[in-house]
Parts: structure tokens; sequence; C-alpha cells
């Protein structure tokens, strides 16, 4: 019965909102936005919050190891639990390697998490300064003020677009967060990816030999040799697809949040809040997992390996030994 | 490329960044927490192996302490036993000569008793010996004067010792 | 050309989330299936679960992503 009354009242709040709550169009941009620049150099925003990031897990970490104590109290406990369950957790997957990848995955752990949770910080996305935009769009999504779609959102074409008149900035100027998470940069996700593939190609290279790792892909026996060819493709498709795995999901998630939110600006985000801190902690562990996954991969021979590649066979067949 | 916002600088900025930040998390955090958990699990391992000496202690002194006790126990039957014999040996020695005494005591009596009375048969015999020659020399002296009688007293006096 | 591009993004997305589904299904499926079969399996058979779902479901987010970059004219 309460639970039915928390419903309704939600439900209401919702629709009440879209009537006299407004805001500016929903800050959707693929390419992070320059915010200043240093001789030059443009910083954008998702750089900047990389280093906000940087600077909250060394405070973390210095907070964490200030006072270290064989009977763990406050936070020190809290960051031995994540980093002894993190640890554990990977050691299943390649308990050979993981004293060596520890620092890696554990940081991409760390750092793809804080960033991720920063970017459902409120008002993360939406406080910062009024800039001149860069670049012309082709089309973006907006508001539709005219016709029969009126007050619905739309991608409209740059030359159609008209100035939003809940929009805090003046006309011709876009607001440039402060705060957007580095995961929704294609720079960061791909700096990462690449990392992350040359960390475990090279201790595939070390642990197999340069001519054993190669041999993995380019071989002469019968249908081995094309197996090898579409595990070299796939090889290479390891860094992008990490890459494009974190930054679709946590842009999808921002996208996601920022049209809710333009539509109905009470309630019904919410969940998705709920959800987006969940999908934010899954990816920063898959790309920790996937990491450790595709150095077991990459570290195991091939006549003992189920022909791993892109596939879910990959982790067990190297969990086998 | 340019509309995805990829661009060499920012790539390479990020790239250098997220070095940083594991070298500093390596040295900040990892090491420590790994040195202390490590130093935990030593003292952990150190605790349960001092605990299990105890243990092993302690069952050494109880086992120790049961076999102290057990001898004790043994010995002080033993004692009794000892003790027990020896009174029983005793016993038997006060007993033996407790008889001893009294068959000593007995033939003592006994002996007194038959002296005294062969004693007094001889006193008897004695008097009554006396008694009936003077009886018999009364009334003989009485009656009859004549000799040959003398002969018939000492006749009765030897029946009267044999009968004795 | 505006009509084609909305279609081209929602076909992008839609397509390429069809096949993921059915595939993340399985997975939990199965992995729901052993866990049930073998509780005390549980943690690493979730630790799989998850990077097999992270493998199907990248091939939704490349849908995605191409849909974002026809949405954005990126990609023209």
């Amino acid at each position: 019965m309460r639970f039915l009354v928390i419903t309704v009242v939600l439900l209401a709040v919702a629709v009440a909102s879209r009537f006299f709550l407004f805001s500016g169009d929903p800050h959707v941009e693929v390419a992070a936005e320059k915010l200043f620049s240093i001789g030059g150099f443009k910083v954008t925003n998702a750089l900047f919050t990389a280093l906000v990031v940087d600077i909250i897990l060394v405070v973390l970490a210095w907070l964490a190891t200030r006072n270290m104590q064989l009977v763990p109290r406050g936070l020190q406990n809290v960051m031995e639990i994540i980093l002894e369950a993190l640890y554990n957790l990977l050691k299943n997957i390649s308990p050979k390697f993981i004293d060596r990848a520890w620092p890696l995955v554990a940081t991409i752990f760390l750092f793809v998490l804080t960033a991720n949770w920063l970017g459902l910080v409120p008002g993360g996305s939406s406080i910062g300064p009024c800039m001149a935009k860069e670049h012309k769009e082709t089309a973006r999504l907006a508001l539709v003020e005219e016709g029969p779609k009126a007050g619905s959102i739309a991608l409209i074409p740059a030359a159609a677009e008209k100035h939003n008149p809940y929009t805090t900035c003046p006309e011709g100027t876009s607001l440039i967060p402060w705060l957007r998470p580095p995961s929704t940069d294609l720079n960061f996700t791909f700096a990462l990816g690449l990392l992350s593939f040359v960390f475990f190609t090279y201790w595939g290279f070390r642990t197999l030999g340069f001519g054993g790792y190669l041999s993995k892909f380019f071989n002469l026996n019968g249908i081995m040799s094309f197996v090898g060819i579409i595990e070299f493709i796939s090889e290479l498709i390891k860094p992008v697809a990490l890459a494009l795995r974190l930054f679709g999901n946590i842009f999808a998630g921002e996208v996601l949040i920022a049209v809710l939110t333009f539509l109905v600006p009470l309630a019904l985000p919410m969940p998705i809040y709920g959800f987006e801190l969940f999908v934010g902690f899954i990816q920063a562990l898959v790309f920790a997992l996937l990491t450790m996954a595709f150095l077991s991969i990459a570290t195991t021979g091939h006549g003992d390996e189920h022909h791993g590649g892109e596939s879910a066979h990959g982790p067990d067949a190297s969990k086998a030994h | 490329m340019e509309a995805l916002g990829i661009n060499l600088n920012l790539f390479l900025a990020q790239l250098i960044n997220f070095g940083v930040i594991v070298g500093l998390l390596w040295v900040l955090l990892y090491k420590p927490v790994q040195k202390i958990l490590n130093e935990r699990t030593a003292r952990i391992e150190a605790s349960l192996r001092e605990a299990d000496q105890v243990r092993q202690q302690l069952a050494s002194a109880k086992r120790d302490y049961d076999a102290e006790i057990a001898r004790a126990r043994k010995e002080a039957a033993e004692i009794v036993a000892q003790a027990q014999e020896r009174a029983k040996a005793q016993e038997a020695e006060i007993l033996k000569q407790a008889r001893s005494e009294a068959d000593r005591i007995r033939e003592e009596a006994r002996a007194q008793a038959e002296q005294e009375r062969s004693q007094m048969l001889r006193e008897a015999k004695d008097e009554i010996a006396e008694l009936v020659t003077l009886t018999a020399t009364r009334v003989l002296n009485a009656e009859l004067k004549a000799t040959g009688h003398d002969k018939l007293i000492e006749e009765s006096l030897a029946a009267l010792g044999r009968q004795n | 050309m505006e009509g084609l591009n909305l279609i081209a993004t929602a076909l992008a997305i839609g397509l390429a989330a069809i096949g993921p589904g059915i595939g993340i299904g399985i997975i939990v499926a199965g992995a729901l299936q052993a866990m049930g079969r073998n509780p005390e399996m549980e943690n690493t058979l979730i630790t799989y679960m998850f990077i097999g779902i992270a493998f199907t479901e990248a091939l939704a987010i490349f849908g995605l992503v191409i849909s974002f970059m026809i949405a954005f004219g990126v990609i023209q």
C-alpha cells in the first residue's frame, strides 16, 4: 500500500515537473570541449576531470596509508577491503601474472570507477563557463520550438537551430561543464586500451618468446593458419573494443540522463542514476577483468589454448592451468 | 576524427597522466597496503603457531599432571597395601603371641591346679590314712586287744594307697 | 537527408541490440544454471559471466557508437 502511494506521488511529481520546470538543451557532445589553453595546448574538460580524479585518488591514498595500523580502521579498512577483493577476483583469472599486472589493473579499476562516478555528481555536467562554439555541428539534439512537435526533443540541423530561451548562456555560446568523466572522452579510453594492449602483448612476447607469440597468429599448419589470421584480427580489435566499450557505456549513460532530465526533470531520472552507478562500477571492473583475461590469453601457448580470441572461452582455457 | 574529439596531444596527455597516476598509486597505495597485508598475514600466522604451541604445552602439562596423579595414586595404594600387610602381619604376630601367652597361662594354671590337686590329694590321703589309722587304732584298741589285727590295718591302708 | 540520418541512427542501434540481447540472455541463463547446480562456484562464475557479458555487449556498443556518429554528423 505504501509502495503504491509512493509510486503514485513520484509519478505525479514527474508529470507536474514537465510543466513548470524547463531546462536548457541537453548537453550532448561526442568530443570533449576545450576549457582553456596553456601555451597553445588545449585543456579539455575531460583532461581537467582526469586531473581531478588524480587528485582525488592521491588524496584518498594518502589519507588511507598516512597512519597504517595492523588493526585497520576507517578509510584504511575500506581501501584494504576494496583492494583485497579486487586482488582475489583478478587472481582467479591469472594467478601467475597477478603480481606483475596488479599496479596497472588496480589503477585502471580505481581510476575508471572514480571517473565514471564523478560524471554522476549533481551539477557535474551542468556547471561551467559559457564559451563560443568551437566548431559548427551539422546537427544536434535540441528543443523543437515550432511546428506540430513543439516541446519535444529532436535532432535539429545546425542551420535551423534556434536559441533555447531557458539556457543561461548568451546566444552563440554554449555551456562547457567543468566535469566530464574521462571515460566519455575517446582520447582517454583509447589511451587506456592502448596501454592495456601494449601491456599484455609485451608479456605475451616475454612469456612465449618472439617467434612463439607470433606463431599464435602466423603459422602454416592447415586450417590453423586461417584461425591464426582471424585471431590476429581479433587481437587488433581488442584495444578498440576495450576503448569503445567503456566510452559507449558511460557516454550512453550520460546522454540518457541528460535527455531524460530534459524531458522529465524530476523523479524519472532517479532510478537511472542508480543504474548508472552500477554500470559505472561494472565497466570499471570489466576493463580490469578484461585486461587480466587478455593477459592470461596472451601468455598461454597455442598448443594448450582453445582458440581464445574474443570469446568467453578464453579465460576458461587459461584457467585450466 | 576531429568531430570525435580525437587529438594526438590530448591522447598523449591522457596516456602520460594515466602512467603518472599508476606510478603514484603504486608508491602511495599498493605498496603500503601490500606491506601491511603481508605483515598482518605474518602476524596472524605467528599467532596461530603460538596458539598451537601453547595448546601443545597445555596438553603435555595435562598429560604430565595426569601421569603424576596416577603415579601418586598408585603410590598411595601401594603404601596402604603395605600398611595393611604390615598390620596384618602384626596382627598375626600379636595373635600368635597372645595365643601362646594364653596357652602358657593355661598351661601354668593347669600345672598349678594339678599340683595343687595332687598336693591336696596327698594331704588328704595322709590325713585319711591318719584318720583311718587313728580310728582303727581306737576301735581295735577298744575291742580287740589281740595281735594279728595290725595286718588287717596294713592291708586296708595298702588298698587305700592303691585307690589313690 | 535528415530523415535518412534518423532512420540510420535508429537502425544502427536497433539492429545491433538484437544479437547481444539474445546473447546476454543465454550467458546469464547458463551462468544461473551453473550457479544453481554448483553454488560454491558462484564467485568465479559471476566473474566469467561478466567477462562474457562484456564481450557480447561490445557488439551492441559498436552499434551504439556508430549510431552516435551518424546522429551527431561525424559520418554522413
